[in-house]
């Protein structure tokens, strides 16, 4: 990198060489300026089956390709005339009601991937299905307007590519306290101990001397201000999704500075016996996000928080021999939150009759204009900037 | 060549060096030690893994019956974790360094991955019996390989509808880089290469009926172009050289491209697309030893856990251990993201990967607990059942200390630290160092390891 560069995009920048005692200095830089607004990004991972979780219980054409799998009429929470949703997304009825909940159809991208890790690269980078970049769509918002790693977090133990940014990421973490256990347990702290701001250069060995500081730094950062939080909310128990999101509503209503929470749910890959096992994750799915509203509601602070839902790809509107589904491609993407502009259903569903080669939905609505719209609506920051190029404006929010 | 320089020299073509190996090398000249390390690395060692167990899976069987693909599948993906266990070993162990660190080095250029751990196999000692050798035939044989045909898509190429995902990666990523191409290249260099089959014993198979023969354009030269010509066109351009020049430049050398540099080895890689003397070139240059370039690399995941293995040899006795090792680190050998392959530099490093690379020495040698889990797969059902948020586990390792201890029986303190960190250690971390005592002690190698310092070769 070059050095102007680096000074420019340092958390120091303007404290590096003048202030002696630099890491506390580094700990005290002032944040904000970014406004109040959250937003939660849920990926539903392995491709969820769309058709079936908002289901067009009117359409012969749905039942005729899905003999085995098809969600009946009679069980579906009806929406309007053509669509229903499944009926274990219940609890999610009532956001539908209230107008806290919009549902985007046939979202993708030109030239679908049906591969998941190349699917996800792409929904994660907000790139072309022919590009490999080497940075997420939130990592790069760091870029341009973050200042500490801990503003945006990934409820995991690895960072995905999602909160990669060409010369700032985010940071990954199951828990308030996990990351600040990990820095006491091996020899992290003790090398700290004995620095000085030396090898704070822009040198490599500077770079890594810089990161180590920056994750001390976010792992006191979210272990001291979340310490006296305590929720009332009660979660549902073997839910995964919702222990993440538990601990979003923590940092939430703790009044961390951060702004993008990223979860995931993982087991949508369903080409065999699909309908248990998609109907149990859209039983936890439901059930944790509406316990995540509920506490946010609860705190306050629903009313500056977003939440988008999505999955890498669809799948196949045809079953296959296995009462599953294979990999599509354009699917529905959930938004969620209060004074949404469009409640509901945001539009129809894609035609069953004009599928693609593959069988799969087409795409009507590029993600990317989702993304775009969120950034300049919500985060409000220059959407251009972050996916390098304009995209049309959506208007759900 | 003095010892800095050696450690150099085997820290970019292997992965560090042991004290007394360190020894046995001061005191030679420059060119004898290069003559040696490509001396060591004339022999071909092809990587092999024992796959009968395959042998009575028929290629009817498995496409007729589900179970029988299931079961398959299962035995090809178990083979592939041991497979890449076998590669880290000998990673680890190797006499043919430079060899083995070339394999690696085309192994995230010509990236492809599949399934199948026969072609995995297959291709995996086709990089390595070409990695010092003559490029034009490489990539030929690369174009011919399972692993790639299925990977671009090659398979899906045909006269009637031609596939360009091979053709468009072969010069983007393999051979000229983005903007040296048109897409008018692109698409009469696909039908060149439509045809291109392989069949269940992985080798090549070329489907006269799907192959178009007509007149071809191909920068600027027309004629009736197979595969083979197209790229024999291709590396008549100096942007080949160059190419792959600058690639090797950020590999072996510095990320930091220096024109100059990368000049003169397209001058020389250009003359005849020798590997070989490329790297003979680059190794005997002056420049190669200037300090920016000495100890300011970041070590990849796997130097980092190769080079702790050269010097304390350590046993994974749980393949998966030492796979969810390079989940975590970003860097899982046979699994590469996509075909652009792992950028390396910086990437490796973000404020997680960092608390674990720090750890690492730790969790190998002092039997540390961690808490640290890798994402799940897409298919696998972890997530679902286990909710647990807190585990705590122990790598099963073992740890060779008495080959470690004989290794640095009479070597001082700072002769341990002088072949274990390349890069400067400032003062504060000297100051930490002194706290430690003597630091051939056991208990300080992983202490050392942890340093930020040793992230770098």
């Amino acid at each position: 990198m070059e050095r102007r560069k680096f000074l420019k995009n340092s958390a120091l920048a303007s404290s590096l060489f003048f202030v002696p005692n630099f890491l506390k200095a580094l700990e005290d830089v002032d944040l904000n300026g970014l406004g109040y607004n959250k937003l939660v990004v849920i990926q539903l991972s392995g491709g969820n089956d769309g058709l079936n979780t908002i289901v067009p219980y009117r359409n012969d054409l749905y039942y005729k390709a899905r003999p085995e799998i098809a969600v009946s009429k009679n069980e579906i929470i009806k929406l309007n005339d053509d669509l229903g949703f499944h009926k274990k997304l219940l609890p999610l009825k009532k956001l539908y009601d209230r107008g806290d909940l919009s549902i985007i159809n046939n979202v993708g991208y030109p030239n679908p991937s049906r591969s998941h890790f190349r699917s996800t690269d792409i929904w994660q980078s907000a790139s072309n299905s022919n590009e490999y970049p080497q940075t997420g769509w939130v990592g790069r918002y760091l870029d341009e307007y973050g200042k500490k790693a801990h503003q945006a977090i990934e409820i995991d133990d690895s960072l995905s590519l999602v909160l990669k940014g060409e010369f700032k990421n985010g940071i990954a973490t199951r828990s308030s306290s996990s990351l600040y256990k990990l820095l006491h347990e091996s020899n992290f702290n003790r090398i700290l101990e004995y620095q000085n701001s030396n090898h704070l250069n822009e040198h490599n060995l500077g770079y890594l001397y810089k990161t180590m500081i920056d994750a001390k730094s976010s792992a006191n950062y979210l272990f001291e201000k979340t310490k006296t939080y305590n929720s009332k909310q009660t979660y549902p128990t073997k839910n995964p999704l919702g222990g993440q999101l538990k601990t979003i509503a923590e940092f939430i209503n703790s009044g961390l500075d951060t702004k993008v929470y990223y979860a995931s749910l993982g087991g949508f890959d369903t080409h065999a016996g699909q309908v248990n096992r998609q109907e149990h994750l859209l039983d936890l799915y439901a059930n944790g996000v509406s316990a995540f509203v509920g506490d946010l509601k609860r705190n306050n602070s629903f009313k500056n928080t977003l939440i988008i839902t999505f999955s890498e790809f669809g799948r196949r509107v045809k079953q296959n021999a296995g009462y599953g589904t294979d990999h599509g491609a354009a699917n529905n993407v959930f938004v969620i939150g209060e004074n949404l502009k469009q409640q509901g259903l945001y539009n129809d569903l894609a035609s069953l009759s004009d599928l693609d080669a593959n069988g799969d939905l087409k795409y009507e609505i590029d993600f990317r204009t989702i993304y775009a719209t969120i950034l300049k609506k919500w985060l409000k920051v220059n959407d251009k900037k972050i996916l390098n190029k304009s995209f049309k404006q959506l208007d759900f929010i | 060549m003095n010892k800095k320089h050696i450690l150099h020299l085997y820290w970019r073509a292997g992965f560090g060096l042991l004290p007394k190996q360190l020894d046995l090398l001061v005191g030679k000249s420059k060119e004898q030690i290069i003559n040696d390390l490509f001396l060591e690395s004339k022999k071909i060692s092809p990587l092999r893994i024992n796959t009968t167990g395959l042998d009575a899976f028929k290629e009817e069987t498995i496409k007729k019956s589900p179970e029988v693909k299931k079961d398959y599948n299962i035995l090809n993906a178990n083979l592939m974790k041991k497979y890449n266990h076998i590669w880290v070993n000998r990673l680890a162990t190797s006499k043919e360094t430079l060899r083995e660190k070339m394999t690696l080095f085309w192994a995230n250029h010509f990236v492809a991955k599949d399934a199948r751990i026969k072609n995995v196999e297959q291709y995996n000692n086709l990089l390595r019996k070409h990695a010092l050798g003559d490029f034009r035939q490489f990539v030929k044989a690369v174009s011919k390989d399972s692993v790639m045909i299925q990977f671009l898509n090659l398979n899906q190429n045909n006269k009637s509808k031609p596939n360009e995902n091979f053709a468009r990666e072969l010069m983007e990523l393999f051979t000229l880089g983005t903007g040296h191409y048109s897409e008018r290249d692109i698409k009469e260099s696909a039908r060149a290469f439509t045809g291109y089959r392989f069949n269940f014993k992985s080798q090549f198979v070329f489907n006269e009926k799907q192959h178009d023969s007509e007149i071809k354009t191909f920068f600027e030269e027309k004629g009736n172009f197979e595969g083979d010509q197209i790229i024999d066109i291709i590396l008549k351009q100096k942007q080949c050289a160059r190419f792959i020049s600058e690639k090797i430049y950020k590999y072996f050398v510095s990320e930091d491209i220096n024109v100059s540099h990368v000049n003169l080895m397209t001058e020389v890689f250009y003359k005849d697309y020798n590997i070989e003397n490329l790297m003979r070139y680059i190794f005997g240059s002056d420049w190669f030893y200037n300090p920016e370039n000495i100890g300011t690399k970041i070590k990849s995941p796997i130097e980092l856990l190769v080079g702790i293995g050269r010097i304390i040899p350590i046993k994974f006795n749980k393949t998966n251990e030492l796979l969810k090792i390079q989940t975590v680190l970003d860097q899982k050998l046979l699994y590469p993201a996509n075909v652009a392959g792992w950028k390396g530099g910086r990437n490796w490093i973000n404020t997680n990967s960092i608390l674990v690379r720090i750890k690492l020495p730790t969790m190998l040698l002092e039997k540390e607990s961690f808490t640290i889990q890798p994402k799940g797969n897409f298919t696998d059902k972890f997530k679902l059942v286990s909710v647990k948020n807190k585990y705590q586990e122990k790598l099963d390792v073992r740890v060779d200390w008495k080959s470690y201890q004989k290794a640095v029986k009479k070597v001082s303190s700072n002769d341990l630290i002088f072949s274990l960190i390349l890069s400067e250690i400032n003062l504060g971390t000297q100051n930490y160092l002194k706290t430690l005592g003597r630091l051939t002690k056991r208990k300080n190698l992983s202490k050392i390891m942890s340093l930020p310092e040793y992230q770098m070769c």
